[in-house]
């Protein structure tokens, strides 16, 4: 179905031409950026309970147990606050090592998590020349817009 | 005395030309990676230097950097020599390319032939370094470089004959003259015109002819053992080669250096790099070719309608009909070459090997 001369080579000088014109999507990366989605995956943070001034996080460790990589190390230890009676938790966190060098920002830490303990945050930015600065702690993990890259100040809130 | 005076004054001219070659060179390959990366949407190069106009000068420096390497097992001497038998070819066809009336190094009685004849002449240097890397995808490289420019020699030179028989001369800077007083040729010869672009394409291996140099089926050809400067020879041939012919076309076709209110050689720059555009325009647009549809279409397309161009042009001023029959019938060619092209798209031909 031959029909107009140079249609083939015509069209695909048409449809770069187009493209051609149009604004580039992309943006030049570290001095401008692009807004993150509100859903985008950044590595994993814990959650600061307000109303009782300590984490959520009891130390189950059942994120841990289902970590793909074995990113995270936690212990539990009896809750003081528990027993003044200012906490409902009876266990609360103790130690708690994330390893973003192994990290694959799967999620399965939030969805497996009992207390909504641990949320995606917003922060990809660790650029470490030793991979063992990437080992974070239980408060590096609750302050994490401190450590990161302070343009992208992002606190991580319960959603 | 007469003699170092002489000789200074060449090297001056050599020394000069080479760095307006160089710089065309770099802003070729800045304008290419722009005009790809808006193409693509995306911004090109724009770190180093005002929207990244140095990157070709920051990517020529680590290129001279970097360590000349050569395979144990290549044939040493013609290793190192074929990177400059490429490259030689691609700076002296623009010893008689005039810029303008007044600026050409040497304006040759047979300009058009010494161009044809040089600019063929890195095919040698290619096959040469495809053949002494030895390495299967350097020579496969080579033997497609050696079977394309057979393919696509004769039609490219059957359509510059047709324009010599036009402007009745091989002198580069009397053809451009003579389209004074008649026009830019390509109105009286749209058909050679579209016949001598296609047929450059594929003459200094840019997509959609770059089958030679394809990076995804022979790994960039001949030129995949050679790094460092030798690598930037290469590299630097191909874009010179580009160049001289967008400006052997802009000869040829367009009127060269002529035209209203500016400068002549502002219209001679600005009409080559129209043409250089529409290379880039083309390597964005089009796929690349498979080996035996190039060599098809060469010889079953390309060479008729080259035939038939001269055919035509023969005839018209044979029987001395005015110019613009030469135009409408050229035209017609050009409609019905388009027509054979699309048809060649719809069925698309099948490979020898699958077509038992």
């Amino acid at each position: 179905m031959a029909t107009f001369p140079f249609a083939g080579v015509l069209k695909s000088l048409w449809v770069t031409l187009r493209t051609a014109v149009r604004k580039p999507v992309t943006v030049q990366y570290p001095t401008v950026r692009v807004p993150y989605a509100p859903r985008m995956r950044g590595f994993p943070a814990l959650i600061w309970d307000d109303a009782v001034g300590e984490h959520f996080c009891t130390g189950c460790q059942v994120c841990a147990r289902y970590c793909p990589t074995n990113a995270i190390f936690v212990t539990m230890k009896n809750n003081p606050l528990n027993q003044t009676g200012q906490s409902p938790r009876r266990k609360i966190v103790n130690q708690f090592y994330l390893d973003y060098g192994r990290c694959i920002q799967c999620k399965i830490c939030v969805d497996v998590c009992n207390f909504d303990a641990i949320e995606m945050s917003h922060e990809t930015e660790f650029s470490e020349w030793d991979k063992r600065a990437l080992i974070f702690d239980v408060r590096d993990l609750l302050h994490m817009e401190t450590l990161a890259n302070p343009r992208t100040k992002q606190v991580v809130t319960r959603r | 005395m007469d003699l170092l005076v002489t000789l200074a004054v060449l090297t001056l001219q050599i020394v000069l030309l080479f760095n307006v070659v160089m710089f065309i060179v770099l802003a070729l390959v800045w304008l290419e990676r722009k005009v790809l990366g808006r193409v693509h949407q995306r911004m090109g190069p724009m770190r180093v230097g005002p929207h990244g106009t140095l990157q070709s000068l920051a990517d020529g420096i680590k290129l001279l950097l970097k360590e000349d390497l050569a395979p144990s097992s290549a044939e040493r001497f013609a290793f190192l020599l074929a990177p400059l038998l490429v490259f030689a070819p691609s700076f002296l066809v623009f010893v008689a390319i005039p810029f303008t009336r007044d600026i050409v190094v040497r304006n040759l009685a047979l300009g058009l032939v010494y161009f044809v004849a040089v600019s063929s002449l890195s095919t040698v240097g290619m096959v040469l370094a495809g053949w002494s890397s030895s390495n299967k995808y350097a020579l496969i490289g080579a033997a497609r470089t050696a079977a394309q420019l057979i393919s696509y020699e004769i039609p490219l030179v059957l359509v510059v004959l047709s324009v010599a028989m036009l402007g009745g001369t091989l002198d580069l800077r009397g053809l451009v003259e003579s389209q004074g007083q008649a026009g830019p040729y390509v109105l009286w010869q749209p058909l050679g015109a579209l016949i001598f672009i296609m047929a450059a394409l594929a003459e200094v291996f840019r997509p959609p002819f770059d089958i030679p140099v394809a990076e995804s089926e022979v790994l960039g050809g001949p030129m995949i053992e050679y790094s460092g400067m030798r690598w930037g020879l290469f590299f630097m041939a191909e874009y010179g080669n580009a160049f001289a012919f967008s400006a052997l076309f802009v000869l040829l076709f367009l009127g060269g250096w002529q035209g209203p209110l500016l400068p002549p050689i502002l219209w001679f720059l600005l009409k080559t790099s129209a043409v250089i555009l529409v290379f880039f325009w083309m390597r964005a647009a089009m796929p690349r070719l498979r080996i035996d549809q190039l060599m098809g279409f060469a010889w079953e397309v390309l060479l008729p309608f080259a035939f038939l161009n001269l055919f035509l042009t023969g005839v018209v001023q044979l029987y001395r009909w005015p110019l613009w029959s030469l135009s409408l019938l050229s035209l017609t060619g050009l409609l019905a070459l388009g027509y054979v092209v699309e048809r060649g798209r719809v069925t698309w031909r099948r490979s020898p090997s699958l077509a038992s």
